[in-house]
């Protein structure tokens, strides 16, 4: 009844009570009964079942897989490129070692000092035989040796065991000495370390330079 | 009867309604001026670059506080205060605590916005005010939120309304927002990523499920109540109304696209803003549809013409905001101007084109007193222009921003600043428009509410009970 004349009073706008009333009525029989089907529903319907195939395939593409981090770019190494990269690595590792237990005295460019600390840089001491610089290493070497043709170790020794140093270390160090500074010898792995290792067991002491000459017959002979 | 219940619901909030809409008033005023500070600043760098305390950081940062809290954190509560007792049909409840948690309420701002000014921000997005004064705003913010369900759950009719889920959700959606981001920010610190995330998720989560929803919620009101018919397939709304509530809080995350986050946030972000159609859809069919229906009236009644424009502008551009946040976009656009046409086009050419047209449809019902034709009208015309040009400026300028700070052969100052400056020049001018629009607002506000200063301590009961019925 109050509904009848709150229209009249003002026909153009709609009380609050009106207002609650007419929309609660609206929620309850969820649209005014109409011929046929209704179009807007079908529409939205469309609309909808699109933009949620749209979201889907976006959401696919795009969060990579919930992960933490974002994908790395994913590169395919040949096995040369593979074998380069270690190498590189093994080198880079033996630069360290050298840095750290050798260069005092060999020098960081491999020269040495004449008349004291033998050159490493183009020393067939080093170059030759695998096991002649890993064994040297592994043990030491005192007296009076010949490189390039001049004498050195009269004053200085280097003893080995008083060095921790791992096969893995020796392996990395002599590949860096070896291919460094234009020495271009053969790589030295970690196994053959063990090997020479356990070859020179028996030496106690520091190699001399006669003992390895006699060891090394190959190197010494031209 | 009826008209006489609802004289007597407004008398019961002519108190609080006044003093809220009074405030928002100012606090707009002051963020007009700190807009135009800001927008000033950056075509002449010099610009009172004397003052340390009105830096550049400093009173933009302001401004958002002020506009966003100030104006908007008070028209919320007197809309929201009026539009609920209405729809309950009941009288509002707790009138001298309500007022004095809003005086709480604009203190705390008072001294957040000097504290801003100060230098003692927060680096959290919305969250700048120290935070000393956020107790004060939360709990001035319950104590209003408070009364205003109390009044909601003393309705006469048991069914709710379209307008009413859009409001009292909104004023429970802002203090959960507010909880989550204070503890994860301030008070249990998250730590890494989390913290930005949560940061940008507040500043963005606010004004979509505060300031939006309320926004819409007084569409839904005052399009059926002045135009006397009901909105148009209504039975879109509560489907509208939950996929704001779902998908809204989601979608906002789509602005860290490209950052330092996880992929799925951006990507989920993404997916949901696309998802955000629907809700934005359905909200402009119902109000555009009933609106269409009768457009004559709706351009004469002043009230509606506002918040016609202020949905029409919700629906453009969100549509634009959509796009915006497509992967391939957003990587042109993320670091230019536009994140600016964002706020302005939310919080102006939306938010508060709606809240003027609510105002002048609450206040002569309040107070009785009507509001010149003029002055309302010289309003809409010059925010309508104001807005415009301003949220032209933001886009276009944004654009061109964005794509020329993609190409890093130009020179940054000769060529991409001096390419954007031009649309700086636009937008002070735009901000000098608002500004006066405003304070016509702000004039046409305060003159309904004391229309005549010396008289209104001795002849209040004679201005309320000479209600015109509008």
């Amino acid at each position: 009844m109050t509904k009848d004349t709150t229209n009249n009073h003002q026909p153009s706008s709609m009380s609050d009570h009106d207002m609650v009333e007419i929309h609660s009525k609206l929620n309850i029989e969820k649209h005014p009964p109409t011929k046929g089907f209704l179009v807007a529903p079908l529409v939205f319907v469309f609309v909808f079942g699109c933009l949620i195939f749209v979201c889907s395939i976006q959401l696919a593409h795009s969060t990579n897989q919930f992960q933490l981090h974002p994908p790395t770019d994913i590169v395919v190494l040949t096995e040369e490129e593979k074998e380069t990269a270690r190498l590189d690595r093994k080198v880079a590792s033996g630069k360290k070692v050298f840095g750290l237990r050798c260069a005092s005295c060999h020098q960081a460019n491999g020269l040495g000092i004449q008349g004291q600390y033998p050159p490493l840089a183009g020393s067939k001491w080093v170059t030759s035989d695998p096991a002649l610089i890993s064994k040297i290493i592994l043990k030491g070497l005192k007296g009076e040796i010949i490189v390039k043709g001049e004498v050195y170790g009269a004053s200085a020794a280097v003893n080995m065991a008083a060095v921790p140093i791992t096969d893995r270390e020796i392996a990395n160090v002599t590949t860096y000495v070896r291919t460094a500074w234009g020495n271009a010898a053969s790589e030295i792995t970690e196994n053959e370390v063990s090997l020479f290792r356990a070859e020179s067991e028996d030496q106690v002491e520091q190699w001399t330079g006669t003992q390895l000459v006699d060891m090394f017959p190959s190197v010494f002979s031209n | 009867m009826k008209q006489n219940s609802e004289q007597i619901i407004d008398k019961s909030l002519k108190l609080t309604v006044c003093f809220f809409v009074a405030s928002a008033g100012l606090w707009l005023l002051a963020a007009a001026l700190l807009a135009y500070i800001s927008a000033a600043k950056l075509t002449d760098p010099f610009f009172l670059s004397s003052f340390e305390f009105l830096s550049y950081g400093k009173v933009k940062i302001a401004q958002a506080n002020a506009f966003v809290y100030g104006w908007g954190g008070n028209s919320i509560f007197a809309v929201t205060l009026w539009v609920v007792a209405r729809l309950s049909q009941a009288e509002a409840r707790g009138k001298v605590i309500v007022l004095f948690a809003g005086f709480i309420w604009n203190l705390a701002i008072t001294f957040g916005l000097l504290g801003i000014l100060d230098g003692h921000m927060t680096p959290h997005e919305m969250l700048e005010m120290p935070a000393e004064i956020w107790p004060a705003l939360f709990i001035s913010y319950s104590i209003i939120a408070f009364f205003i369900i109390v009044t909601h759950r003393s309705r006469r009719n048991s069914n709710t309304i379209a307008p009413q889920w859009f409001l009292l959700s909104s004023l429970l959606w802002f203090p959960m927002l507010f909880l989550i981001a204070w503890n994860g920010l301030e008070i249990n610190p998250a730590r890494g990523t989390v913290q930005s995330v949560l940061s940008m998720w507040f500043g963005q989560s606010l004004i979509w499920l505060w300031l939006t929803p309320v926004a819409l919620g007084a569409a839904y009101y005052i399009i059926p109540a002045i135009l006397g018919r009901a909105i148009d397939k209504y039975y879109l709304a509560v489907f509208g109304f939950w996929c704001i509530a779902l998908l809204a809080p989601w979608s906002v995350v789509h602005h860290l696209e490209g950052g330092p986050v996880p992929m799925w946030i951006p990507a989920i972000g993404t997916v949901m803003s696309i998802a955000m159609i629907f809700p934005i859809a359905v909200a402009s069919t119902n109000f555009h549809s009933t609106a269409f229906l009768d457009i004559s009236k709706v351009w004469n009644s002043l009230p509606l013409r506002f918040v016609i424009f202020g949905t029409l502008s919700y629906t453009a551009s969100s549509y634009i905001g959509v796009i915006f946040s497509l992967p391939a976009v957003a990587k042109i656009t993320q670091f230019s101007i536009i994140n600016d046409f964002h706020f302005n086009q939310r919080v102006y050419g939306f938010f508060s084109m709606i809240i003027f047209g609510m105002v002048y449809h609450i206040l002569p019902k309040i107070t009785g007193n009507e509001i010149a034709k003029g002055a309302k009208s010289f309003h809409f015309w010059t925010s309508a222009f104001g807005v415009l040009i301003l949220l032209l400026a933001y886009l276009i300028g944004g654009l061109t921003h964005g794509v020329l700070a993609q190409q890093p052969s130009l020179n940054w100052a000769s060529s991409v600043i001096s390419s954007i400056l031009p649309y700086f020049q636009i937008t002070e001018l735009a901000f000098v428009v608002l500004g006066f629009s405003q304070l016509v607002f702000v004039v046409n506000v305060w003159k309904a509410i004391i229309p005549n200063p010396f008289a209104f301590f001795t002849n209040d009961d004679d201005a309320t009970n000479s209600e015109v019925s509008a």
